[in-house]
């Protein structure tokens, strides 16, 4: 009993000076504004700098070799020299990494400030959980709007409010080795059935025609869907969302076909489904496969590599004579969006606005400006891009629309099946209806 | 009761953070992701209760799910089976190494490293003999051509070269914690035996085998629990590819609560883990309890 007591005693008395401290606070504020009135405006002086905002900056640029790692680095610099009372924290992780983490942090509720997503159906789980701040507001400021490429931002927005600004457009190329190539005895193919034939010519000189790295497995899916607008032409999983198409229609089915056709041919490197993205492009980036389709975003890592110099690029080719060269994949690229719940919403607005209004300038200075999402200004080839970069930037001239890749069209569970059904017929041999319907049954699963 | 002359009040003072600690990271995970189990939830946005419906879906129509509980058990046999010939190596290190230290650590070696550069190390002898893999390089030299194959991507032996790599790197570990035991057996035991005529095998057999139970059993157990929750190897090595064809327990919940976003089924996964986890720690347990009775 005595203990019971003293313990209440002791919970009292803290509770006491608690108390106390608190009202020890209140009361030397209301001081420091009356009694303190002759050096008021000292005391405002030296509060403004003590109020430092932090904002968190999540990124997907670790690599310091990275144009847009240099460029970030200096735009933030640039922004914490100009505005003393803001400090900007960076969380620079790989792509992969970002993505798990923002998902636990979403999971928490503890997004941060600002945050890298994909397009499409890939944030659409982050927009419908009110996670994102709208960003209409602040794309009115400075005119940030119209700095963005036309019906670019129609990717990230829903119902009305755009919730990210992308840091690149890219579109789907094949790259080539010239000096492969020629080798090989082969030309550009500007049919599929020709691309079999280089292919196979290729292959009889010893030459990986192909890299891929399939371990990554979104890389065949987006070579896949490059075929399956060639066959069917654009917005096919937009129709089977629509319910105006399955899966078993017969351009899927060609599409499928037309792509076992090329694994068997031997387009690609032996065992690719156990390299990952680095790998397989770094397979073309040594000069030991002739061709490479990627996403124009790799043009920047060929340029540095010991094949520069060497390639050139190619539209993907019509497949039995159907579809049209001119659309391509698009990729509209990462982009960054802002916590609803940020507590300094306005200020991480402010810069995000002048990150993006510097960011096409930077980029072109730092000849990163090939496959951003901004308009930029200047002069491609005085600035000294490389051939390579000049004939991507010439593709981007000829877009005439396209697709996007499967994952920011279908939601998650139906993409992870279409990636695991793609990447079995780099090992497999199947029936196309059966892909088919693997697809079919896995989109009805995840859409009920 | 109180043998230790404190109060009450101090032992719960003392016991109260561990427990608290060790509740709140073990405890309380396992009831939430039980509970999350039941949820049809993406992991962001809102969750609706769906009861056993994430269960049945998981026992009934998952299709990659029984193959990689399939897969998982395998691991674990192979891993288990694999403690014997740890025995063996100790028992054999014991009776015929004067020094045995330098070859025990060259033995660990492969523990210390990083499951990324044992994966990474591995993937590059298992490639294909174009790409410059080392094991079909040495096939084809010695003839054994049609033995050649690109060893992670044919989805018939992927798994099996897994198996292989996870046997390869703890072999080291389990004999470390055998050759312990077997050390530990006292010197005057064999001699006594000796005396009476067995030596060697028969020795083995009367002596080493009865003292080493415990031991061998605590190898068994983290052999056991080890690859049920293997999931960093195949991650590195081939992801679960291709197409499913090494999946096991643990990636499979990745792929749904992550890559798939859908939390709540993988929840339900983990919490057929976890099930698996007790229940044949349980049964192992009672496994060796009946042994050691027998023994001793």
């Amino acid at each position: 009993m005595v203990k019971k007591s003293k313990m209440l005693g002791l919970a009292l008395s803290a509770a006491l000076v608690f108390g106390l401290a608190a009202c020890g606070g209140g009361a030397k504020e209301t001081q420091g504004s009356s009694s303190n009135a002759g050096n008021s405006g000292t005391a405002a002086e030296v509060k403004a700098p003590d109020k430092k905002i932090t904002i968190t900056f999540q990124n997907i640029f670790p690599d310091p070799t990275d144009p847009k790692h240099q460029i970030m680095n200096k735009l933030v610099d640039k922004y914490e020299s100009e505005n003393p009372n803001i400090k900007i924290e960076l969380d620079s992780l790989n792509t992969d990494q970002q993505k798990l983490k923002l998902k636990t942090q979403a999971a928490s509720k503890e997004v941060p400030d600002i945050t890298v997503v994909n397009p499409a159906a890939q944030m659409k789980p982050f927009v419908e959980a009110n996670l994102f701040a709208p960003l209409n507001d602040m794309l009115d400021q400075n005119g940030l709007k119209d700095t963005f490429q036309e019906g670019l931002l129609d990717w990230y927005s829903f119902d009305g409010n755009i919730y990210a600004l992308p840091d690149g457009n890219n579109i789907a190329v094949v790259y080539y080795n010239k000096e492969l190539f020629e080798q090989g005895g082969v030309e550009v193919p500007t049919t599929f059935e020709e691309m079999l034939d280089v292919v196979k010519k290729l292959k009889e000189k010893g030459i990986t025609p192909i890299a891929i790295g399939e371990k990554d497995s979104w890389t065949g899916s987006f070579l896949f869907m490059n075929m399956l607008l060639r066959t069917n032409g654009p917005g096919f999983l937009n129709d089977v969302l629509d319910n105006k198409k399955t899966f078993e229609d017969p351009a899927f089915l060609q599409a499928v076909d037309a792509f076992q056709s090329l694994v068997e041919a031997g387009a690609f490197q032996e065992g690719a489904t156990s390299f990952d993205y680095n790998a397989g492009e770094n397979l073309f980036k040594t000069g030991q496969s002739a061709m490479y389709f990627m996403g124009s975003w790799a043009t920047g890592g060929i340029e540095t590599s010991s094949v520069n110099g060497k390639v050139g690029v190619f539209k993907f080719p019509t497949i039995g004579g159907k579809g049209d060269p001119n659309e391509f994949m698009l990729a509209p690229g990462s982009a960054f969006a802002i916590s609803a719940d940020s507590k300094h919403l306005q200020e991480t607005k402010d810069f995000l606005n002048y990150f993006m209004l510097n960011f096409p300038k930077e980029a072109f200075d730092a000849k990163g400006a090939v496959g951003i999402g901004q308009i930029v200004e200047g002069d491609f080839k005085a600035a000294g891009y490389s051939d390579m970069a000049m004939e991507v930037l010439d593709l981007f001239k000829e877009v005439k629309g396209g697709d996007l890749a499967f994952d920011n069209t279908m939601n998650p569970g139906t993409a992870q099946a279409h990636l695991s059904s793609i990447q079995n017929l780099f090992v497999q041999k199947k029936e196309s209806s059966e892909v088919a319907k693997e697809h079919q049954t896995a989109y009805e699963a995840n859409n009920k | 009761m109180n043998v230790l002359k404190v109060s009450r009040l101090t032992i719960t003072l003392f016991v109260l953070p561990c427990l608290l600690i060790y509740s709140g990271m073990v405890f309380i995970p396992i009831l939430v992701s039980l509970y999350s189990g039941l949820l049809d939830w993406n992991g962001i946005g809102e969750s609706t209760f769906v009861g056993l419906e994430n269960f049945k879906n998981l026992f009934f129509h998952d299709p990659v799910f029984w193959p990689s509980v399939r897969r998982t058990l395998m691991f674990a046999v192979f891993s288990m089976s694999e403690i014997p010939i740890a025995l063996l190596v100790a028992i054999l290190l014991r009776r015929f190494i004067k020094r045995p230290n330098f070859l025990v650590s060259s033995y660990f070696l492969p523990v210390i490293l990083s499951v990324v550069i044992v994966g990474q190390l591995w993937k590059t002898i298992y490639n294909p003999a174009s790409m410059g893999g080392m094991l079909n390089q040495v096939l084809i030299m010695a003839g054994l051509d049609s033995w050649a194959r690109p060893w992670l991507t044919d989805p018939a032996v992927a798994m099996y070269a897994l198996y292989f790599v996870a046997l390869w790197q703890y072999l080291g570990y389990h004999t470390l914690i055998q050759f312990t035991g077997v050390s530990n057996i006292p010197n005057e035991l064999y001699e006594a035996a000796r005396i009476d005529g067995a030596e060697g095998f028969k020795a083995d057999r009367h002596i080493t085998f009865p003292l080493i139970v415990p031991i061998f059993k605590i190898s068994i157990v983290l052999a056991f629990i080890g690859s049920l929750q293997a999931f960093d190897m195949v991650m590195v090595m081939t992801a679960g590819g291709p197409a499913h064809a090494t999946d096991v327990i643990s990636t499979h919940m990745y792929n749904m609560s992550f890559l798939s976003m859908k939390y709540g089924y993988g929840s339900s996964i983990a919490a057929f883990l976890v099930v698996v986890c007790l229940i044949a720690t349980l049964i192992i347990n009672l496994i060796f309890n009946s042994l050691e009775k027998r023994f001793s």
